[in-house]
């Protein structure tokens, strides 16, 4: 549906933007309870795999497989969640780490798809450009209706002061489970969508790197609203993009220009630094979220800038 | 021990909690009359939050029971206390502090009107795309009943941080009406008012005993527990000495003695 509207490269940014805005709301759905995974890669691995094998081993449809994948995922992550209840902080950090490598650990000796070599040959699906943003739009409104409701105080609460909410009588062992287990099913989603898109994934697909970035789009985006996932991860993913194009414009620059020595030396730097093939953007990014964390460690929106568009921000008792 | 067991709400037998050698609360006996304002005092360090942490789950017991309306409570998490009708304020204030005043409330209600957090999924992923389900919209009017009730109504909006010191305490108070209790901890809900802040402290705890509600409260302002207590229960180093009548305990030497120091006279 949406596919005509698009060319190859711009359909092909516009998917892995959406894909990524979905990793990044199944981070913050547990984080929204104060659990801060960097297992998500995990998760995504897990769904992308389970929806491959119901299409590619069994056979089903697409929409039937990516509902299992996202559904086997879910209870992984209520099984991870368990044992996530009783940590915090950093080792919260390093136990849904360690998940993740060993669904990598899984994926590298399971002969069954393809081991070291990869999942290959999973089957095509032609429309997730209208999957991803279907569901996107799904997620968003979602949100929306979480942060007004009484379940999504209850989360902010858990957040806030375990020991309080609980007192209040707010479940928080149930609330914290079902906010990892959906975050997790959200992952599966993400992962399925995304294996039958590149049709190709191996246990590299899902590296560590991979769980720190999910993580980036929702801090850097803003953690305190349900808009900053979305900007966060369409920010991120289309920066290279951006410094891709920024490079194209500078090749328009007369060579007239940077004729003396020392400007061709700028311009050869500055043509280098932005090629976004090799791994220079990495500095570009890394600079971003030191910039970023010191000017605004909350995130380029939070709720509280939100709140002066009031029908986005709207909480509670605001008036 | 012999209670005239005529109407207990709240049951407390041989109750310990031990921490490698010390013990914070060592075999407390003490039974809680429905209705009464019941008041413990004692010196610092005497054992009075470690009781209420252990009455409301925070802390598990090491020996003794716990009995509420008659039904044992052992081994339950604090929401499950909290549901059954037990409610707490907290000595070193806990509010959510970046919530406003209407939202930490209204979190105090939402294991009343979200038992099920099946439901709570329900209502918000489903209910209208504008507009509020019934639940919320009940919710809001009771908060602000009990914001009124507690004169906080105008700062609903306000973030709970924001607040002074006396209206934070008050606003503890709110919250944990809000779970609607039968019997509720108050930790020192005077600490850091001023003197006119602490008489509307003391008329509210009465109003909140006319309700119907069961009220112990460990406090230091001598005047407000000799004013409103029905009972009062003298703990030091843990243990318990001396149970009575704010006059009797007024009198006591045992008590005068754990304050003060020996060979005092007053």
């Amino acid at each position: 549906m949406l596919d005509h509207l698009f060319d190859g490269y711009t359909r092909s940014i516009l998917i892995f933007t959406g894909i990524h805005i979905i990793a990044a709301y199944s981070f913050y759905l547990p984080f929204k309870t104060g659990q801060v995974s960097l297992g998500q890669a995990g998760f995504l691995a897990v769904g992308a795999y389970a929806a491959g094998i119901m299409t590619q081993k069994f056979g089903l449809p697409f929409p039937v497989a990516l509902l299992i994948g996202g559904l086997v995922t879910g209870v992984v992550g209520v099984g991870v969640g368990f044992p996530a209840l009783r940590i915090k902080g950093i080792y919260l950090l390093l136990l849904t780490l360690a998940f993740a490598e060993i669904v990598r650990g899984v994926i590298m000796t399971w002969e069954y798809t393809g081991g070291a070599g990869g999942f290959q040959r999973i089957p095509y699906n032609a429309y997730t450009l209208d999957y991803v943003y279907g569901l996107v739009v799904a997620l968003i409104i979602f949100f929306a209706r979480l942060e007004r409701s009484s379940l999504g105080r209850a989360m902010d609460s858990i957040h806030e002061d375990e020991t309080a909410a609980e007192v209040m009588g707010v479940d928080v062992v149930g609330v914290k489970l079902l906010a990892f287990g959906l975050g997790a099913f959200i992952a599966g989603l993400a992962g399925a969508l995304f294996a039958h898109h590149t049709t190709y994934v191996d246990s590299v697909t899902f590296n560590i790197l991979v769980g720190v970035n999910i993580l980036m789009f929702v801090v850097v985006g803003g953690s305190s609203t349900y808009w900053g996932p979305v900007l966060g991860a369409a920010f991120l993913t289309l920066l290279p993009e951006f410094l891709r194009m920024l490079r194209e414009w500078l090749e328009l620059v007369p060579a007239s220009w940077v004729d003396s020595l020392l400007m061709n030396r700028i311009y050869n730097f500055v043509h280098e630094f932005l090629d976004f093939e090799n791994e220079k953007r990495l500095i570009v990014y890394g600079i971003i979220l030191v910039v970023m964390m010191i000017l605004r460690p909350d995130g380029i929106l939070t709720r509280d800038n939100l709140r002066r568009f009031r029908f986005v921000g709207r909480r509670v008792g605001h008036v | 021990m012999s209670e005239p067991a005529t109407d207990v709400c709240l049951g407390v037998r041989g109750l310990t909690k031990q921490i490698g050698g010390f013990y914070p609360l060592r075999d407390l006996d003490m039974d809680v009359a429905r209705g009464h304002i019941h008041a413990m005092i004692g010196p610092n360090g005497a054992g009075k939050t470690t009781f209420f942490n252990l009455l409301s789950g925070v802390l598990a017991a090491d020996s003794g029971q716990i009995t509420f309306e008659g039904r044992a409570l052992d081994d339950q998490r604090p929401s499950k206390r909290t549901l059954k009708g037990i409610a707490r304020t907290f000595q070193n204030i806990r509010l959510f502090r970046h919530m406003t005043v209407l939202e930490n409330v209204m979190i105090g209600q939402h294991c009343r009107s979200y038992v099920s957090i099946w439901k709570a999924l329900r209502d918000a992923a489903f209910h209208r795309p504008f507009g509020e389900v019934r639940e919320e919209r009940e919710m809001r009017a009771h908060a602000m009943e009990l914001l009124e009730f507690l004169g906080l109504a105008d700062k609903r909006g306000a973030r709970a941080s924001d607040l002074p010191y006396g209206e934070q305490r008050k606003l503890e108070l709110a919250r944990a009406l809000a779970t609607q209790p039968r019997l509720l901890l108050l930790d020192e809900p005077a600490a850091g008012m001023n003197p006119h802040e602490t008489e509307e402290l003391d008329d509210v705890i009465t109003r909140i005993r006319e309700r119907g509600v069961t009220i112990v409260l460990v406090e230091h302002d001598m005047n407000l527990v000799m004013n409103i207590s029905d009972r009062v229960t003298v703990l030091n180093f843990g243990t318990k000495i001396a149970d009575g009548l704010p006059k009797e305990i007024q009198g006591d030497p045992t008590v005068i003695e754990a304050y003060l120091g020996q060979d005092v006279s007053l």
